[in-house]
């Protein structure tokens, strides 16, 4: 099937032209969205192709890399507030700001990669978990990050004001395709990655840091390097996030929304960009649309309602919700360890030997 | 063979296309000859979740509005969604509540953020909202159109504390132990510019982060400069360990809360009995009240969800609803969305289980009132003061 014959083979971005179709018509079809979905579910599509951008990154490091980050929400909001913060006060414009947030994002990432090149597992996740709380508690201290209160982003604005060229982007599907042309940016970028030398040290590191080490690859350079590269790719999405929320307070970047996205990377697929894809389209999905809609559901709405109000607390449907997402999370993990890449090869597979 | 393959693939696009494509397009205008689409959203879960009690008690008014037959023959259709305190969630859920389910209005809404993040959507959308769960001086000051507040501001809130401690309590040493974000500055200033009526100053006033855990230094100075009663603008947690650590150094001040610690069974419980005595402000009758109103709610609430919680919240819940319900009824059985600003705009002198509410073109902040309220025995609730305005509200000068 996959039969590599040499090196270059094995490097190449775009393997075959069925891949190559298959690109262009998923590309075709990302473009044309917005012609097809209402335009509630843009705002939708927003997040997730935001979530998508950070649990590309989150994977290089976790799934890559093989270290673990229950900090990324801090990454997440240093990317925001840096973004809007530069705009607002220094009058950058965004194409530089978003950037220049991401590299304050990443040299955090650097700074926290250098305890992570003596902690491991359990201590390591502590560690970053603490990095995540801090920073959302420093930034709730400074009133001139808005304070606990939260900063309104200001209005997109793709041009340079200064020079009198603006290029104001207000519906969220003009929002759309500029997030859409990011992500693709930096998902092209992360799979491009992970095929040079510094992708190859990354997994190196991640099978045996010790026999990486004694190949030549430094552990001190490239353990930090997989941090600031995920937080950068954090930096990028929380900038996103800003315009597209549009308003956010530090408790917006709670440890829950960490391990939310740790949960992206897991279910998608450790270790695969295209799982790490799957994984933050389909968890920010069912968070953000399918569960809470959920009552209006025709049949199985009342039911689920009237089940839940007789077995869980008052509060209801919602705790299907709560459930649902549990349960999914714990049958992908122990049903398909590769996550949802795992079923995506099955499938594939299955179409390809179709119909033996 | 291979043909088959692709036909089979490009099939499945197709129908993954044309379902997707099947979700309603047309925006509703938010009611119809049979119902009125109004919505909620609030915490039901995660970290905020005993907040989300606010949305589920607007659920028992408009029941109970459904039982006698609705408004000019309407029933109203309830929304509730899940935001989980997270204002992206909050605005996805606006979205989708506005232009797939075409809700008229919304009621209520926890977490000043979530309001935050969709002020500005819904009133480009032309969508009605009523009695936010937050006092954000944001929200009524430049007045909006659609947006109408029922929360009294904190800064009220504190003034009429702070004159009721002075003229009826007689204290003439005050402390004031405030959250360092612009929910305890509002009170702060509040609080200082009715002992400046007086010529009285704080004899201590010390910020605390919401994070904070050990207030031991806090608690000492307030306790050094002999205040007989401190003022808290915090949050639950705050609160309990500032009561705790009162207790063990041996300091009894009376202690003095806003309305946002009011829910006294939750705080008797956490602060393991310490808040009895507690005096706080309040913007609705106690929950134990005899007032008809509250009567009629609370029987109902007791027969629609059982097993609820009747407390602070879930009739806050309510009260927040009310106002707007008033102004579908003002508003006539020719509703629309126009008409019922212009119900709301004429709302004097209404009451329900909350403050006096009084809106006008130029002022969407409903009240100024509140009541003081103490918190008895077995966290039993006892009237202190009825229903006081504020003489010196800023806002109503202007």
């Amino acid at each position: 099937m996959d039969m590599k014959r040499e090196y270059y083979e094995d490097i190449e971005l775009i393997g075959s032209g069925v891949v190559l179709f298959w690109s262009a018509v998923l590309l075709l079809f990302l473009f044309t969205l917005p012609l097809y979905v209402p335009n509630y579910h843009i705002y939708l599509l927003n997040v997730i192709i935001v979530h998508v951008i950070l649990a590309v990154g989150l994977n290089i490091l976790v799934g890559y890399t093989g270290q673990i980050s229950l900090g990324h929400a801090g990454f997440f909001a240093i990317g925001a507030y840096g973004t809007v913060f530069l705009m607002t006060h220094f009058h950058v414009p965004f194409i530089l700001a978003l950037p220049l947030a991401a590299f304050i994002a990443a040299f955090f990432g650097f700074i926290l990669g250098l305890p992570a090149l003596r902690l491991e597992g359990p201590y390591l996740a502590i560690a970053t978990l603490g990095f995540g709380l801090a920073i959302m508690h420093v930034i709730g201290t400074w009133d001139i990050f808005g304070g606990r209160m939260g900063l309104h982003a200001p209005p997109l604005d793709l041009g340079i004001p200064q020079m009198g060229f603006s290029w104001v982007l207000g519906s969220d599907v003009s929002m759309y395709y500029l997030i859409l042309v990011i992500g693709i940016i930096m998902v092209v970028g992360a799979i491009n990655l992970m095929k040079t030398r510094i992708g190859r040290a990354f997994v190196a590191i991640r099978d045996s840091d010790i026999a990486a080490e004694v190949m030549g690859v430094n552990l001190t350079i490239y353990k930090t390097l997989a941090f600031a590269v995920s937080a950068f790719y954090a930096g990028i999405a929380g900038g996103l996030f800003g315009f597209v929320c549009g308003f956010f307070d530090p408790f917006t970047f709670n440890m829950i929304l960490s391990i939310i996205f740790l949960v992206m990377v897991v279910v998608g697929g450790l270790g695969s960009i295209l799982g790490a894809i799957m994984g933050a389209t389909l968890i920010t999905y069912l968070q953000y649309d399918l569960l809470k809609n959920v009552s209006e559901a025709p049949y199985v709405g009342e039911f689920l309602t009237n089940i839940s109000r007789k077995w869980f607390t008052v509060i209801g449907l919602e705790n299907v919700g709560g459930i649902a997402l549990g349960l999914i999370m714990i049958g992908i993990v122990i049903f398909e360890p590769l996550g949802m890449y795992g079923v995506w090869i099955r499938i594939k597979k299955y179409w390809m030997t179709w119909p033996f | 063979m291979k043909i088959t393959k692709t036909v089979c693939t490009v099939l499945l696009a197709v129908v993954c296309m044309v379902a997707m494509a099947q979700d309603s397009f047309a925006v509703q205008p938010g009611f119809d000859g049979k119902e009125i689409r109004i919505a909620q959203w609030g915490p039901q879960t995660g970290p905020a979740a005993p907040w989300g009690s606010v949305a589920r008690g607007s659920a028992i008014l408009f029941n109970l509005i459904n039982e006698e037959g609705g408004i000019h023959g309407r029933k109203i259709k309830y929304f509730v969604r899940d935001d989980q305190y997270n204002p992206a969630q909050t605005k996805a859920v606006a979205k989708e509540l506005v232009e797939r389910q075409g809700v008229f209005a919304f009621v209520g809404g926890v977490s000043a953020a979530c309001g935050m993040a969709v002020k500005d959507y819904l009133a480009q959308n032309k969508v009605i909202w009523c009695g936010p769960s937050t006092a954000i001086v944001e929200y009524v000051f430049p007045p909006q159109k659609y947006l109408f507040g029922v929360y009294p501001l904190y800064e009220d809130e504190a003034s009429i504390l702070t004159k009721y401690l002075v003229e009826k309590k007689g204290f003439k040493k005050i402390g004031f132990f405030y959250q360092n974000d612009s929910y305890g500055k509002n009170g702060l200033a509040g609080c200082k510019q009715r002992l400046a009526t007086y010529g009285m100053k704080l004899v201590e006033e010390i910020p605390v982060e919401p994070a904070e855990k050990d207030l031991a230094s806090q608690m000492l100075k307030f306790k050094n400069s002999g205040a007989e009663t401190v003022i808290m603008w915090v949050n639950p947690t705050t609160a309990v360990i500032a009561l705790k650590t009162c207790a063990t150094i041996g300091y009894k001040p009376q202690w003095v809360s806003s309305n946002t610690l009011s829910d006294y069974p939750l705080m008797y419980k956490i602060s393991g009995g310490l808040f009895e005595g507690v005096i706080t402000g309040a913007f609705g009758l106690t929950p134990d009240s005899s007032n008809p109103l509250l009567v009629k709610y609370r029987e109902a609430a007791k027969r629609m969800a059982p097993d609820e919680r009747w407390g602070t919240f879930f009739l806050a819940g309510i009260l927040f609803a009310e106002p707007f319900v008033e102004a579908l009824k003002k508003a006539g059985p020719d509703l629309s969305t126009e008409g019922c600003l212009k119900a709301l705009n004429s709302i004097r002198n209404f009451q329900g289980i909350g403050p006096e509410v009084n809106f006008s073109e130029g002022v969407h902040q409903g009240t100024d009132s509140i009541q003081i309220q103490q918190c008895g025995p077995g966290a039993s609730y006892i009237l202190l003061q009825d229903w006081a305005f504020n003489d010196l509200a800023t806002w109503k000068k202007k």
